[in-house]
């Protein structure tokens, strides 16, 4: 009968028989070696150098395994966020699919919004004698305090930027908190709520 | 109903007395879900101004009823600006067949030029009807907002230059009508510069 071990013992024999034929190695080798891999990889393109980021499909699917365990994890030890809630509308056109709720704006409301947004308006005075400026009118609500104008000190001109929506608006000036003052650049037109006299501003779109 | 911004702001600024004689005006307007902020705003107009209390009741009360048939006339679904625009157009005497032929004609565009400068076209002098029946003629022919504000600008310098309105207001709609989108379709309107009638 055939003896396993004793095949086993003459094939190692004759690997150390072989080893022992080598031609030496050289005591510089490994220092010779390690310093060429090291001028190489510094020498290495970026397209080279991701090269040696490519894992192995099996260490791919472990770490995306990872990754998700570690995801479900996280998530059930965090606090759940309340699920999103709808703006209530009167009687709003409503989509529903799979349990979400959308609300349809119109198109007409989203064109006329575009149509109706502020745009920014210069106001100008010229009061060099003024100790304060403000404009007061439809697009601030008669609330001088919201838009007092910047004086210029070498002109004298006062002057403000305000964010106006398109459309016809009418306005004035309040000279030192109390002098009703009409815009000498702007066509004026009568109140006739009040009977008071106002200037005219036609703003368009920007 | 279009978002409305602000319509719920406080009475900023008012005082007391000014305060508690719109506050049922306010409170009825609130309760037709129409925008507040307009009556506060005329309020304070008045206040800053220093006009007495009743007259300035009297001009919020005026001002709620022009909203009331300026929401009215835009239905179903006008912005605060169309209102506000609206509102002002009422006052100079623009009837609300003419804001519904408006609306109509105008699409689903913001109308807050074309009424503010049918507004403005009236204060210069264009009567009510010829200046009406010309805007709802623009809106039919595709005009849009920077075509009014042209067609505005150009009167203002013509009646600056001695020109009177309405003669300018013809000279300038054949400068811009040929322009507009459908101009071509223009006679389709029954409206034209030689035969004025109000807009139904």
């Amino acid at each position: 009968m055939h003896d396993i071990n004793e095949d086993s013992d003459e094939l190692i024999g004759r690997i150390v028989s072989e080893l022992k034929t080598l031609p030496p190695v050289p005591a510089d080798a490994t220092a010779r070696v390690l310093a060429r891999v090291d001028a190489a990889r510094r020498s290495e393109t970026p397209g080279r150098f991701s090269r040696r980021f490519i894992i192995s499909l099996p260490a791919a699917i472990g770490y995306a395994l990872a990754a998700t365990l570690a995801g479900f994890l996280i998530r059930g030890a965090l606090p759940r966020r309340p699920e999103p809630t709808v703006a209530q509308v009167p009687n709003p056109p409503v989509a529903e699919t799979l349990g979400t709720r959308t609300t349809i704006v119109p198109a007409s409301a989203n064109r006329r919004a575009l149509q109706e947004a502020p745009v920014k308006v210069q106001f100008v005075l010229d009061a060099p004698r003024a100790k304060s400026v403000m404009v007061v009118g439809d697009f601030n609500a008669w609330d001088g305090s919201r838009t007092p104008l910047e004086r210029d000190s070498t002109t004298g001109v006062w002057s403000a930027l305000v964010d106006v929506h398109p459309g016809r608006h009418v306005y004035a000036f309040l000279v030192d908190g109390k002098t009703w003052t009409l815009d000498p650049r702007a066509p004026r037109t009568k109140d006739l709520d009040y009977g008071t006299q106002q200037s005219v501003l036609m703003v368009g779109l920007p | 109903m279009t978002a409305r911004v602000a319509s719920g702001q406080a009475p900023q600024a008012l005082d007391s007395a000014t305060a508690a004689a719109i506050a049922p005006i306010v409170e009825a307007a609130r309760a037709e879900k129409l925008p507040v902020a307009p009556l506060y705003a005329k309020a304070r107009e008045g206040q800053v101004q220093r006009v007495a209390v009743a007259k300035i009741e009297a001009a919020v009360r005026t001002l709620a009823d022009r909203m009331r048939a300026a929401n009215e006339a835009l239905a179903p679904d006008a912005s605060e600006q169309e209102l506000h625009a609206a509102a002002d157009a009422i006052k100079s005497g623009v009837p609300a067949e003419t804001l519904r032929a408006m609306r109509k004609a105008g699409g689903d565009g913001s109308l807050a030029v074309p009424i503010g400068v049918l507004t403005q076209l009236i204060a210069r002098g264009v009567p009510v009807e010829r200046a009406s029946m010309e805007v709802v003629a623009l809106l039919q022919k595709g005009a849009v907002a920077r075509n009014f504000i042209a067609l505005e600008e150009r009167v203002r310098q013509d009646v600056l230059a001695g020109r009177r309105p309405d003669e300018s207001l013809d000279l300038r709609l054949k400068g811009i009508i040929p322009n507009l989108p459908q101009s071509a379709g223009a006679s389709a309107t029954g409206l034209s510069a030689s035969s004025p009638k109000r807009p139904r």
